[in-house]
């Protein structure tokens, strides 16, 4: 079959005319993509008429690509590019072995005034095949050693001019290139593999990339920066292997100077009330009569800059930059300067926009500087907070448990930045995403003061997650709290609403920026029931986050909530769980079944069934020893019957103990659900008494049918209700009245329970 | 290949093991699919509850030494030697995944935390009031549970001991890094602790002590859920890694499982308050006994990944499995000489879960540091000191990055290229063959995103585009009909103009002509009437007659002929 597909492939590259290839040349590779297992088959195997035909075929097919690569047409070398590509994938090692001329000819096809695609498609193949050669030594000799560099420098010339000095060239971009994103995600993709032959090059990128990071003239799109930012903090790989680990620190050091030092312009606006931790640390000298410039060249070598955006454009950059120092892999063992960091986004969110003129509180501000310039610093404050918050992200999910020691610092930061600046909807999606990371940290072990001060957080949280429609209403309350005049004005506000109520929620829906934040706000409620302790959040709280998730119908928060009920506290009406808004809304969810009616198997199971099958008779009188041991009420476990699938141990009825039934019919299932988990039982049994009657009549079903084997039906319509039921509201002082002996009867148990219902 | 392992962990004693033991303290055992001895290390001596695993590092407090040793796992070698002020007698890590804080606690009855990845040392207050000697975490890794030999068991916040900015403290006055709770149920000195496997709110603990029972309590309120009466004092303690059963170990060297469920049923009796108050007697017979009586006191016990078996270590050396299942003794998986103290079990060997891979890597650890660098800085209580770092070796992108995948990437391992970028190619190839290429080269040079969004509003501003090409299209459509038909017209116009032209050429050709035929009779009637005159005055003269008389005469007839002529000439 597949020798048949390759003989195709050959025969139809060789008659189609070329013009024409292009339009097959997906068909073509999906082929080649099938003949995989045959291109990469290994050759010494290939004896035999059959195999040699095969390896004529892949010659053919090879010397095809090779000629199809010089083609006078660009569609030519078009399709040769795409199945070059093809057969690499499909072939690895095989293929490769053997693939100079062609990888020569890929390099040559840069320097072509080729269509773009082509020029693009051949930069993605060539890293492609010199990301495969990175295992096999031979293949680097053969392939990587010589020809790299050359396709180094071809890629760099796309993007760069390179100028020649004594001290080493450096490189100077080239404006408007389209090559700038894949030159760059091909560099960044190399250097780690073969960082020895990027070591000549490495001043070269440097200097293109300090170009690429510190220009305020030239705009380059987010992409370009972002994969610029990641090559420059991987570019410490290209140093001697000796070095990598302090070039590294340099770097990391560096950019944290250079963040100080831009903060130090930017922010002389206030007067800081911060104190550096490190001593070693000199703010810069600067001139308040001048206009808001950095005249020189920082510790990174990033050039210039003037004007408040333009600041904090570069203090962004850096931001971005430090935490691809943190995220990247990194060659060796690095030392992430956690003190460093914290200090920085200490003093970055120390400085926020006063929430309003009046009470111009913490901030200070400096006289020497006009009021404009102030107003510019609120203004761009937010960017600046938005990226130490991901920086903060980032030092999280790399430290994972080992941010313990810093959790409690960077929730300060966190909640003292969200008090100012909540209003910016970026703000509140950075905020969001990072607290769910500090509390998934240390949610269990929060205490009191910490969770009250995310008490705003989580409000705001709610609020952004309502449908449109209520957030508008509580927009309005809100305001119509704040300034009651408003009131007549708002009326008139916006007459279109009224029109066409939908409107304002087809608008919220459309726009990706609200699902993000939405995301953002829905994983840190559910985090925060899952992980804080329930009894340290506010009643109202918890109040608000259970009506909002179940607005929402948000499946995740509201299991989170239901597995994490509020304990009940003595002397007060135990809280309501939201269990029966979660098993309407997801009857068919496999978590939701597992949690309302669960069938854990309770015994230990193992591979040799059989083997104790044959104990069992004896195996069971010791077990029925043990029951009335410490089995408090072993008939409860007897009444009701159901084929549960799990549990393989056996418990025959007390009613016909010598009774050898096979296993099925035997499962017993649990009255389990109705007496378990109390606490949700407790909950619940106040809020539902509906709930509650049904599974009294289910018990009472069960209980007239106990001494004969249950029909299975009786079980799986009390099975719902289980969970919920009241079975026994059991306050403890009652039970621990009533139950003091081992070997209570079941039968009376339930009828008490049963009263007890009636009444309440 | 799926294979288990374990580490087991000797105290040396006068017997003299094989040469292939000789001075081995730890060692590293395969017990799955086959027992085989993979690797060990030498000169180490504990006793229960003093070795601790990471995934890089192996630390093994010393019997009788105030000393820690940490061996690297990776190198296989003694990578260094950790005095401490104290006698270490229990050790745990913090999280199983990457293992980077070690608890220690000492003879003095107070926790060391040590972390090993910035050399940071906190000490807690002398809580207990024997040695500690036993700790475990829990597997949130926020609290530490330490059992002492004073019979009471601590809970402490992992958080609360590191976190460099406490939050203040209120009401409770309570020195710093103290426990937030204490379980004192236990009548004798604790000898073993274990922790349920849930990351919830409802997790339990267990504890056993020298008063004969094992007590399960909920570490996050501190409440007994069950106690369990055991026939004899238990040295170790394991949980099944479901948390249906507990298992201990015997001074005699049989082991027994306590049910946590009430037989035949889904009902965790944990959880059933009615029995929370009722202790639960466990029999001597029930013992699982081992093969002989010199096998010795139960040690540590390990469960399977599987939870079907038991692995316990005993004072005679050996290291025995149990079929859980079958309720009894099944093989001796190995034999050490000297007392096998601890048992720690490792994660699956070749199991591919990509989500738990860790990140990072420690090869190195920092020992912890006494010089005061990483105390808070005096003018500002509560922040990060600068010298705090954080020694490891980053392996792969961290979560947040590894979220986002560019096209680039996507390009990369791809069979061949992704329709999109081919689809693309074609129709640059496709505008290249037009003329003007030019211009619209430089349009498809913005990368197509793979955001389906992003694609759906790039498709909308393509049909807008499209939609305003054909309005324009239209319009030229229009202007072109239009003008033909002005053009036609104009044509018609023309041509009638011509055939007019051509009927008027034709008329102007005929009166010409009947102008020549009028000249050429005219001609003629006057050569006519010359030639009458002539012979009238040849008749004239040859009758002899005034010829010229004659001629006047005819002259004036012709006059008025003449004049006739012309007149009909004229008209």
């Amino acid at each position: 079959m597949t020798t048949t597909t390759l003989r195709a492939v050959t025969h139809r590259l060789a008659t189609t005319p070329v013009e024409q290839l292009p339009s097959i040349a997906a068909f073509l590779a999906t082929s080649l993509t099938d003949c995989a297992e045959l291109l990469s088959a290994p050759q010494a195997q290939k004896s035999g008429k059959t195999e040699s035909d095969h390896s004529v075929q892949i010659h053919k097919l090879k010397t095809r690509l090779a000629t199809l690569l010089q083609d006078r047409t660009i569609e030519g070398r078009w399709t040769a590019v795409v199945l070059v590509k093809a057969t690499v994938e499909a072939g690895q090692w095989e293929i490769l072995r053997g693939y100079e001329p062609i990888v020569r000819g890929l390099i040559s096809i840069l320097a072509k005034p080729d269509p773009i695609s082509t020029r693009k498609m051949a930069m993605i193949a060539l890293t492609r095949i010199f990301h495969l050669t990175y295992q096999y030594p031979t293949l680097v000799r053969e392939i990587t050693t010589p020809h790299l560099p050359a396709f180094i420098t071809a890629a760099l010339n796309l993007v760069s001019v390179i100028t020649k000095l004594p001290s080493g060239s450096t490189r100077k971009v080239k404006p408007n290139t389209p090559f700038m994103e894949t030159v760059l995600q091909v560099c960044l993709e190399l250097v780690p593999r073969h960082p020895t032959i990027f070591r000549p090059f490495g001043t070269q990128l440097r200097s293109l990339l300090t170009e690429i990071l510190g220009s305020s003239s030239l705009y380059f799109p987010d992409p370009v920066m972002d994969i610029a930012e990641q090559l420059f903090a991987s570019l410490h790989k290209c140093a001697p292997k000796d070095k990598a680990g302090s070039g590294w620190t340099e770097d990391c050091r560096a950019t944290v100077l250079s963040i100080h030092r831009a903060a130090d312009y930017v922010f002389r606006a206030v007067v800081e009330q911060w104190e550096s931790v490190d001593g070693g640390l000199v703010s810069a000298r600067q001139n308040f009569t001048q206009n808001l410039a950095d005249e020189s060249s920082d510790s990174l070598g990033l050039a210039s800059w003037e004007g408040m955006h333009a600041g904090s454009d570069r203090l962004v950059t850096l931001l971005r930059l430090l935490s691809n120092f943190v995220s990247m892999p990194s060659t060796a063992t690095v030392a992430l300067p956690l003190g460093s960091i914290l200090d920085v986004t200490s003093r970055l969110t120390s400085v926020t926009a006063p929430s309003d003129e009046g009470t111009r509180s913490g901030v200070q501000t400096n006289p020497q500087i006009g009021r404009d310039e102030r107003e510019l610093l609120w203004a761009e404050l937010p960017r600046i907070h938005i990226a130490c918050m991901d920086l903060l992200a980032h030092v999280t999910s790399v430290l994972e448990t080992s941010a313990t020691p810093i959790t409690q610092n960077i929730l300060e930061q966190i909640t003292w930045v969200f008090r100012n600046e909540n209003t910016s909807r970026n703000v509140r999606l950075a905020s969001y995403d990072l607290l769910s990371t500090v509390v998934s940290l240390n949610g269990p072990a929060m205490s009191k003061q910490s969770v009250t001060s995310i008490t705003g957080v989580l409000r705001a949280c709610c609020n952004d997650l309502l449908p449109s429609s209520d957030e508008s209403g509580s927009q309005g309350k809100q305001q119509s709290d704040a300034k009651p005049k408003t009131k007549n004005g708002q009326a008139t506000a916006n007459a279109d609403s009224f029109l066409n109520p939908d409107l304002q929620k087809n608008r919220k829906s459309q726009t990706s920026q609200f699902a993000e934040l939405e995301r953002a706000a829905s994983g840190l409620l559910q985090t925060v029931l899952t992980c804080v302790p329930p009894q340290l959040l506010v009643g109202s709280l918890r109040a608000e986050i259970d009506r909002t998730i179940i607005l929402v119908s948000d499946k995740n928060a509201m299991l989170a909530s239901v597995l994490n009920p509020i304990p009940a506290i003595k002397g007060r009406a135990a809280g309501a769980s939201i269990m029966p808004f979660l098993a309407r809304d997801f009857a068919d969810s496999i978590e939701v079944e597992a949690l309302i009616r669960p069938r854990m198997p309770v015994l230990m199971t193992a591979p040799e069934l059989d083997a104790y099958a044959e104990v069992e008779d004896e195996q069971e009188a010791d077990e029925m020893a043990d029951d009335e041991v410490y089995n408090a009420a072993p008939e409860a476990a007897d009444f009701l019957k159901a084929p549960a699938p799990a549990p393989v141990e056996t418990k025959t009825t007390s009613q016909v103990p010598m009774h050898k039934r096979t296993y099925v019919e035997e499962r017993p299932i649990s009255p389990a659900p109705t007496e378990k988990k109390a606490r949700l039982e407790e909950s619940a049994n106040q809020q539902y008494p509906v709930v509650t009657r049904t599974s009294t009549s289910a018990s009472q079903l069960a209980e007239a049918d106990a001494p004969e084997r249950m029909q299975p039906e009786v079980v799986t319509s009390q099975a719902p209700a289980a969970p919920a039921a009241p079975a026994a509201p059991e306050p403890e002082e009652e039970s621990d009245d009533e139950m003091p002996t081992l070997n209570m009867d079941s039968d009376t148990d339930d009828e008490d329970d049963e009263d007890v219902n009636m009444e309440g | 290949m799926i294979s288990e392992s374990f580490i087991a962990a000797t105290l040396s004693s006068a017997k003299t093991p094989t040469a292939t033991l000789r001075d081995v303290g730890i060692c590293v055992h395969e017990f799955q699919p086959a027992p085989q001895l993979r690797s060990t290390f030498k000169k180490s001596s504990t006793t229960p509850n003093c070795l601790a695993v990471s995934p890089s590092h192996i630390f093994a407090a010393q019997a009788d030494k105030a000393v820690v040793h940490v061996y690297s796992r990776e190198k296989g070698n003694q990578e260094a030697l950790v005095p401490f002020p104290e006698r270490i007698r229990s050790i745990a890590v913090v999280g199983a995944k990457h293992g980077d804080v070690l608890v220690l606690g000492t003879e003095g009855g107070r926790l060391i935390l040590w972390e090993t990845c910035t050399g940071r040392q906190v000490a807690t207050t002398a809580s207990h009031l024997q040695p500690v000697t036993s700790l475990v975490v829990d597997p949130t890794s926020n609290f530490i549970l330490s059992g002492s030999a004073d019979a009471s068991i601590h809970v402490w916040s992992l958080p609360g001991i590191l976190s460099f900015s406490k939050p203040a403290q209120s009401q409770d006055r309570q020195p710093p890094n103290s426990p937030i709770r204490t379980f004192s149920n236990h009548r004798a000195a604790i000898t073993s602790l274990a922790v349920g496997h849930s990351n919830g709110r409802n997790n339990i603990a267990v504890s056993t002590a020298k008063d004969n029972t094992a007590i399960v309590w909920d570490y996050n309120t501190g409440h007994v859920l069950r106690t369990y009466l055991l026939p004899f004092s238990a040295t170790c303690l394991a949980l099944d890694p479901v948390d249906r059963a507990g298992y201990v170990g015997y001074e005699d060297g049989s082991v027994q499982s306590i049910d946590f469920y009430r037989s035949g049923s889904v009902k965790h009796t944990l959880h059933d308050t009615s029995l929370q108050s009722t202790p639960a007697q466990v029999s001597a017979e029930d013992r699982w006994l081992p093969p002989s009586a010199e096998s010795g006191a139960t040690r540590a016990l390990i469960l399977s990944y599987d939870g079907t078996t038991l692995l316990s270590a005993h004072d005679s050396g050996k290291v025995l499995s149990w079929n859980i299942a079958r309720r009894k003794f099944a093989t001796t998986v190995s034999d050490y000489t000297h007392p096998v103290t601890n048992l720690v079990s490792l994660p699956l060997n070749g199991l591919s879960n990509s989500s738990q891979e860790p990140t990072r890597s420690i090869h190195t650890i920092v020992k912890p540091r006494h010089d005061g660098a990483l105390s808070d800085p005096s003018h500002a209580p509560g922040a990060v000191p600068a010298a705090y770092t954080f020694h490891t070796h980053l392996t792969a992108p961290s979560r947040l990055r590894s979220r986002q995948t560019s096209q680039f990437s996507q390009a990369l391992t791809h069979a061949a290229f992704p329709t999109s970028m081919i689809e693309e190619g074609l129709a640059e190839l496709a505008a290249f063959r037009q003329p003007g290429a030019e211009v619209s080269r430089v349009s498809y040079t913005a990368p197509a995103v793979p955001d389906t969004s992003v694609d759906v509003a790039a498709h909308d501003d393509r049909i807008a585009e499209l939609e305003a090409e054909i309005a324009l299209l239209k319009k030229k459509d229009a202007v072109n009909d239009k003008t033909r038909h002005t053009t036609t017209d104009e044509v018609v116009q023309l041509r009638s103009d011509l055939v007019h032209l051509q009927d008027y050429i034709n008329e102007m050709h005929e009166k010409q002509e009947a102008a020549q035929r009028d000249k050429v009779q005219r001609q003629a009637r006057k050569e006519a009437r010359e030639t009458k005159k002539r012979e009238a005055w040849f008749a004239a003269e040859g009758k002899g007659r005034n010829g010229d008389a004659v001629m006047k005469k005819m002259d004036i007839d012709e006059g008025m002929l003449t004049s006739d002529s012309d007149d009909q000439s004229d008209e």
